[in-house]
This record gives C-alpha cells, sequence and structure tokens, in this order.
C-alpha cells in the first residue's frame, strides 16, 4: 500500500462513524418526537 | 507511572472525580427520567417490545462496543499489521449482522419472549433452557467482570487512584443508573453513550494520527514492519485472528443474552434497519480504534509493562493535550459502561424470566413484584461477583474466547429448533454435550494429532466449515442456498485444510463442535415422526405483567 492510500485507510473510519453517528441521533430524535406526539415515554 | 520507565501524563484526582461524576452522575439522570414507582416486570427485561429504531440501533452499537474490543483491535494491529484491526473488528460486527435474519424468525415465533433460553424452554423443555442460560450467565458474568476489569486498569494508568479504586468507582456507578429500571434505563443511557464514544473516535484518530506525524510515519516506520506485517492479505493475521472469529460470527450472537434481549425489545419491522446500522457503526469504531495499534507498530512504540493492553492508552497520553485526555477517558468509561449495564440486564432477565418465571414460580402464578425483586437481587449479586473476580486481575479475556469457541457447539440446535420441526430435546441435549465432550479436549490439546488422528480432525473441520459457512447463508437466503454454500465452502477448503489445520487447536476446536454438533444433531432428528407446532410457542410465552408499562396507555384503559 502507498502511503496515501495508508493515509485514506486509517482516516477513512471515523468518516463512517461520524455517518453512523449522524442516522443514529436523527433515529434518536424522530422517536423523541414520535413518543411526545402521543404522550408516552420515549422507552 | 508504570515499572518500565514508560511515564503516562495522569489527570488530576479532582478531574477524575469530576469526569466520574458528569458520566455517572448524568446517565443516573437520564435513568430517574423514565424510572416509576412501580416498575413494569416484562418492562424491566424488554421495554415493551417496540422500541424505535434510534434508541435500539444506539443501544444495539453501545453494547457490542466494549473497552476490550478497543483494546483487542488495537492489540491486532499492533501484532499482525495493516490487517490487524479488520480482521477484529469486521468479524465482530457480522456477528450482528448475521444474527438478524434469525432474530426476525425468533420473533415471529415468540414475539413475546424475554430470553432465548425461554423459547427454548417453550419449543424444547427444561434442560435445553437451562443449558442456553447457563452459557448465558457464564458469557454474562465473564464480560461484566472484563468490563470492570478495564475500567480499574484505565484509572490506575491515567489518574492517581489504585485499581482497586478504580473498579470499585466504575461497578457503584454502572449498577446505581440500572439497579432500578433494569433494560429500560440500559437502552436509554446507551444513546448518551454512543455519542460519547463514536463522537470521541471521530475526534481522537485523526488528532492522534496526525500529531504522531502524519502520513510521514508510513515512510519512517515502514522498516518497523515484517512482510506479513505489511501484507494487507496476510495469512498470518487471517488464520489466527480472522478464521477463529470467523467460526465465532453466529457462536457468540447465539450464546449472548444482550443479543437477544435487543431482538426482542427492538419494534419487529425494525430489526434489519436497527442491525444494520450497529454492524457498520460497531465496525468502524473498532476498526478505527484498531489503527491506534497499527500506528504504534509504524511508530516503534513499545507497550507498557509488555502489556499489550496499555497501547490504547499509552498512545493518548503521549499524543492528546489534558482536555481531549478527559474525552479518551469518557470513551473508554462508556465502552465499558454501555456493555456492563447490558450485562446486568441480561443476567437479571435469565434469573426472572429463566430461574424465577419458569422453575420457581408455580405455572401462570408469577409474581411480577418478586420479580422485579428477584431481577433487583441478581443485579446486585452479579456486580459483586465480578468485583471479586476483576480483584483477581485474571486474564478473562482468554476466558471468553473459550466460552466463545465454545458456544459453536449450540449454535445448530439452537438455530434448527426455531425452523425444523422434527429437533427433539433429546437431539439437542445430546449433540451439544457430545460437541463439548469432544472440543475440550481438542482445544487443550489433550489428544495427540500425530498421524492419522491429525487428518480425521482435520477431515470434521471441513464438515465444521461446511456448517459454519451454510448456517451464515441459510439466514439470507433459505435452505436450498446455505446446502451449495456449505457444499461448496467445504469442498474447496478442503485441499487447504486436510493435513494442516490441526495445527490451530482454537480453530480446530470450534470447528468441530459445530460439525459433531449439527450432524449428530440431524442424525437424531430426521427419523422423528413428531412433528412441532411453532403456534404452540406463542401460546406457552407471553407477559408476565399485566400492568401497564406506560402512563398514556393506563389513561386510555381507564377511559375505555
Amino acid at each position: 500500500m502507498t502511503v496515501f492510500w495508508l493515509t485514506v485507510y486509517v482516516l477513512i473510519w471515523p468518516v463512517i462513524v461520524a455517518g453512523t453517528l449522524a442516522v443514529i441521533c436523527r433515529g434518536f430524535f424522530r422517536d423523541w418526537a414520535e413518543a411526545r406526539r402521543e404522550g408516552r415515554r420515549i422507552i | 507511572m508504570v515499572d518500565d520507565g514508560v511515564e503516562f501524563y495522569q489527570l488530576g484526582a479532582w478531574t477524575v472525580v469530576a469526569l466520574f461524576v458528569l458520566f455517572y452522575g448524568g446517565t443516573f439522570l437520564m435513568s430517574a427520567f423514565i424510572g416509576k414507582k412501580n416498575e413494569n416486570a416484562d418492562g424491566y427485561m424488554t421495554a415493551g417490545n417496540k422500541i424505535g429504531f434510534g434508541v435500539s440501533a444506539a443501544s444495539m452499537t453501545a453494547t457490542w462496543i466494549w473497552a476490550s474490543s478497543m483494546y483487542a483491535s488495537a492489540t491486532s494491529g499492533y501484532t499482525y499489521g495493516i490487517s490487524g484491526p479488520i480482521h477484529y473488528g469486521l468479524w465482530g460486527a457480522l456477528m450482528i449482522l448475521f444474527i438478524y435474519p434469525f432474530g426476525r424468525r425468533i420473533r415471529k415465533v415468540a414475539p413475546k419472549a424475554h430470553t432465548l433460553a425461554e423459547v427454548m424452554r417453550a419449543r424444547h423443555g427444561k434442560s435445553s433452557q437451562l443449558m442456553l442460560a447457563g452459557s448465558n450467565v457464564v458469557g454474562s458474568v465473564i464480560s461484566l467482570t472484563s468490563n470492570f476489569i478495564a475500567g480499574g486498569a484505565l484509572v490506575a494508568l491515567l489518574s492517581p487512584f489504585n485499581f482497586q479504586q478504580g473498579i470499585v468507582a466504575v461497578a457503584a456507578g454502572v449498577l446505581l443508573y440500572t439497579l432500578w429500571s433494569g433494560f429500560r434505563a440500559s437502552v436509554l443511557t446507551d444513546f448518551a453513550q454512543v455519542v460519547a464514544m463514536l463522537g470521541a473516535v471521530v475526534i481522537i484518530i485523526p488528532v492522534v494520527f496526525f500529531a504522531a506525524g502524519g502520513p510521514g510515519m508510513f515512510e519512517s516506520g515502514a522498516a518497523n514492519l515484517s512482510a506479513e506485517q505489511s501484507n494487507f492479505f496476510s495469512s498470518e493475521a487471517f488464520l489466527n485472528q480472522g478464521a477463529p472469529y470467523i467460526a465465532a460470527v453466529l457462536a457468540y450472537a447465539i450464546g449472548n443474552q444482550t443479543i437477544a434481549q435487543r431482538l426482542f425489545a427492538v419494534r419487529e419491522d425494525l430489526i434489519k434497519k436497527t442491525f444494520v446500522t450497529a454492524t457498520i457503526g460497531y465496525g468502524a469504531t473498532v476498526i478505527g480504534i484498531g489503527m491506534l495499534g497499527v500506528m504504534a507498530l509504524y511508530l516503534g512504540i513499545n507497550p507498557a509493562e509488555g502489556d499489550l493492553n496499555n497501547l490504547i492508552p499509552q498512545m493518548a497520553s503521549t499524543y492528546l493535550g489534558p482536555i481531549l485526555l478527559g474525552v479518551f477517558f469518557i470513551m473508554i468509561l462508556g465502552s465499558l459502561s454501555s456493555t456492563a449495564d447490558s450485562d446486568l440486564s441480561a443476567l437479571s432477565a435469565i434469573m426472572m424470566a429463566d430461574v424465577y418465571g419458569q422453575n420457581v414460580a408455580r405455572k401462570g402464578k408469577a409474581s411480577p413484584k418478586t420479580m422485579l425483586l428477584i431481577g433487583r437481587i441478581s443485579m446486585v449479586v452479579a456486580t459483586a461477583a465480578g468485583l471479586y473476580f476483576a480483584s483477581g486481575r485474571m486474564n478473562i479475556l482468554d476466558l471468553l474466547v473459550f466460552v466463545g469457541a465454545l458456544w459453536g457447539a449450540l449454535v445448530f440446535p439452537v438455530l434448527a429448533s426455531f425452523y425444523w420441526k422434527k429437533v427433539t430435546n433429546k437431539a439437542f441435549t445430546v449433540s451439544v454435550l457430545a460437541a463439548l465432550a469432544v472440543f475440550i479436549p481438542v482445544r487443550f490439546g489433550w489428544i495427540s494429532m500425530d498421524g492419522a488422528t491429525g487428518y480425521v480432525f482435520d477431515a470434521i473441520s471441513v464438515v465444521g466449515i461446511g456448517v459454519v459457512l451454510g448456517l451464515m447463508a441459510f439466514g439470507f437466503f433459505g435452505l436450498r442456498p446455505a446446502l451449495g454454500v456449505g457444499l461448496a465452502g467445504a469442498v474447496l477448503s478442503a485441499p487447504f485444510v486436510m493435513g494442516f489445520l490441526h495445527d490451530y487447536e482454537v480453530l480446530t476446536g470450534s470447528l468441530v463442535a459445530y460439525a459433531i454438533s449439527t450432524v449428530l444433531c440431524y442424525l437424531m432428528s430426521f427419523r422423528n415422526k413428531e412433528e412441532f407446532d411453532f403456534a404452540l410457542i406463542q401460546q406457552r410465552i407471553g407477559d408476565y405483567d399485566q400492568r401497564s408499562m406506560q402512563p398514556a396507555e393506563a389513561a386510555a384503559a381507564a377511559r375505555s
């Protein structure tokens, strides 16, 4: 592997983690809003 | 300060106390927010079976990421080079992915179940239930202990406090917020913990990378890697780290009540979405943290005290400033707490449903209040047991690897029981016990593999490879493609396995366990003329507590 691809290989994971975290947060706040609309707790 | 002169930058005593208060105080407030004076017993175990996507995806991700997985991924990167973290994190992530098709089937036949062992009781009887519940308990106690040890080690390395003070603080913190509301508290606090963990990973990896020299380290440190370590397709990494993990993909998922609990808790139509998201979240986080081990290898860093578990704290202490070191501290605290609270919830559910609900209380007479009391007592006892084992600082991870391989004996009998009407209790019990009886001497090298014996076990391992690949394909594609994949896998692997694989005891033991339990379970079941009616499971498993879980539902019921 070249230096460029090794750098990409190391730094790609935080980018994927950030994307996943965004998806989870969006889901959580949607759950929260839905629970409030229905007058119940989120869990 | 550690023995061989490697000095760790330490956080101050008051800083560490403040971080503990911030973390455990925050999680306690979250759990208090959803706490109720009279908790519902079923809610305490599965939170009402209809959790939304955001909460369940956060919970599955946080539960599966534990401190040991971060340390082990970095160790794998340091030991096996650039492919090391992949061979740890990818297969660990696939454990979540490959269980979800089976999870959908399990939910279909037992929508109101609390534990997997409870379903085995409804399907087969007491012996199958207790074998599975027993293995779940062993796994969760080991996991709990391991997380306490990780907490104690973190405190000892990065603060003026000692190991014993660390494990007590972590155990008390986790018990504090989990005890009253059980699984509900565990799942809700998982969201905050996943934000802390994943957020920290996003910041820490690039910061360490550039602080340690950035891309230049790959040029200046290339000489520190062997040819195998710098090979992305290293066979050494695959055989020692990857292959045993592939064999354990389904075993860990079946043997772990924390996954089963989330399969029963999430809204049924969200199982796939939840588990795919958690697969990506876990994989990227753990592989990403493993890159710290790869960087350490390029930089020529020697782990403090020769202990590879010190590698991550050492990298953090060396390359992060005080504020980011605090973020790192919270990341590790979040990873171990989110798994420890899940282990406590899993253990309490097993004691509530499998021990009290189905074996102590008279049929249909289980008291929800007694059940809750048993759940809470179980958590306190499990915490005490975890502290006792942790204080000995035994190498608990080796034990977990052993138990994980041992779970391979359970995989086919458990999964077949959800699909095949002919599997009997006798076939389940005998096949699992026979597989264990062969697995243990093979795993510990008590059988000489010289001459023909080695070839016999290689041949059994070939069958095991077919079983593992076939089962993985079966969940997604059904029986015919699975048989094709299993057969092709066995045939294609045979030339590489025969005369060779028996030198790898861990992998051979695991594959032999799969093969023997599968072949025996099949042979003892296929002539069975009685066919089980899966509708009976729904009749046999339901809610223990008829009180409402939600105030809004209670109000609606009162109005009607």
